[in-house]
């Protein structure tokens, strides 16, 4: 392993070490420990002169375990499996509604500042998890590089805001606000999910895996009636 | 404590292994869910078939869960990339992203909490308390 290497996995951890504290002692939303670290680390790679590709076997090493993280959030759903069942209904109607109110106001959007196509099917997938925001945005003639990164920025919107809007919009019901963030934020908006209470996290890991699934099929339909 | 240890890592082991069959079958069958989630599907059915007891994973598990938000930093440091990007259009970008991302959370949430109280309210409120707390 090169110093460098060694020195962005020491960085990086230590980073998230420090903002998780921050986090728990100081509750706001810019200690989001997502944002913050990141914001951190990118300044000091920028002064130390490390650039991303250098920063990359690093960021591929910490990432190993993405996937079964994501496989973990399997215990929480199990957890609360009877709630979701009770409430499947109310759930699947939220996550179409919520899913294609995210789509087209996006379009929208991005029509009325005249972005143009490759940028425009990139905005489309942004509220997915990245790689099928990026088989998607393929499909229906997105740039999918701007896709991952319109994803990344969403998903930490998400994290950050995302609970504060819901407060101020007065969804206070735990389960509405999980849904909520897992159809719109993906993983990112899970991971602060899951750190606001065990329900929260089990809804929204579940409702960004269901929101995947949603947008794979009706996007491709869906987009050329919008554009 | 090398026991503890030893049974912590198999835990995820275990995770990563259901993660890899998620990997398989979705490339295999061509479908359009990421392997993760596939994984996650598979995994919550082989706990609810009993296949899988909670108890051989539920501490790696937690572990994971909870430092989730660790795994999308270095992806998330990958937008120093785009600075210039973010830099030349960061307004119009943040009015349509995040215009976007507050509409679909509105009506996600909105859409929720109105008909689960609704029903709630059908089934004489016997939830309608439960969901008020613990935000």
């Amino acid at each position: 392993m090169s110093s460098v290497t060694l020195f962005s996995i020491l960085l990086t951890v230590a980073v998230y070490w420090v903002s998780r504290r921050l986090a728990i002692r100081f509750p706001s939303p810019l200690l989001t420990p997502v944002f913050s670290s990141t914001v951190v680390i990118v300044f000091i790679l920028l002064w130390s002169g490390i650039t991303y590709e250098e920063y990359t076997p690093a960021k591929d090493i910490m990432t190993y375990l993405l996937g079964p993280a994501t496989v973990a959030l399997a215990v929480p759903l199990y957890h609360n499996l009877n709630i979701l069942l009770k409430k499947a209904w109310p759930s699947l109607l939220g996550l179409v509604a919520g899913t294609a109110a995210t789509i087209v106001s996006g379009v929208v959007l991005a029509k009325l500042f005249h972005f143009s196509e490759e940028m425009t099917g990139a905005i489309a997938v942004k509220s997915v998890t990245s790689p099928v925001a990026f088989d998607v945005a393929n499909v229906i003639g997105g740039d999918p590089v701007l896709a991952a990164v319109f994803v990344i920025i969403s998903g930490v919107f998400g994290a950050v805001a995302g609970p504060w809007v819901l407060t101020a919009l007065r969804i206070t019901d735990p389960f509405a606000r999980g849904l909520s963030i897992g159809t719109t934020a993906h993983g990112v908006g899970t991971s602060q999910m899951v750190v606001e209470g065990e329900m929260q996290g089990a809804v929204s890991g579940a409702a960004m895996g269901a929101a995947a699934i949603l947008v794979s099929i009706i996007l491709p339909w869906l987009f050329p009636l919008i554009q | 404590m090398v026991k503890q240890g030893g049974i912590f890592l198999a835990q995820i082991a275990l995770l990563w292994l259901i993660y890899q069959a998620g990997v398989l079958i979705s490339s295999f069958l061509h479908l359009p869910v990421p392997g993760s989630v596939l994984g996650m599907i598979i995994l919550f059915l082989l706990l609810t078939a009993k296949v899988i007891r909670l108890d051989w994973i539920e501490k790696g598990a937690a572990f994971l869960n909870k430092h989730l938000a660790f795994f999308f930093i270095p992806i998330s440091v990958g937008l120093m990339v785009y600075l210039d990007l973010l830099k030349e259009s960061g307004i119009t970008l943040a009015v349509i992203l995040f215009g976007s991302s507050i509409i679909g959370m509105a009506v996600t949430g909105g859409t929720v909490q109105i008909l689960s109280k609704r029903t709630a309210e059908g089934k004489k409120g016997e939830s309608a308390h439960e969901q008020r707390h613990s935000v």
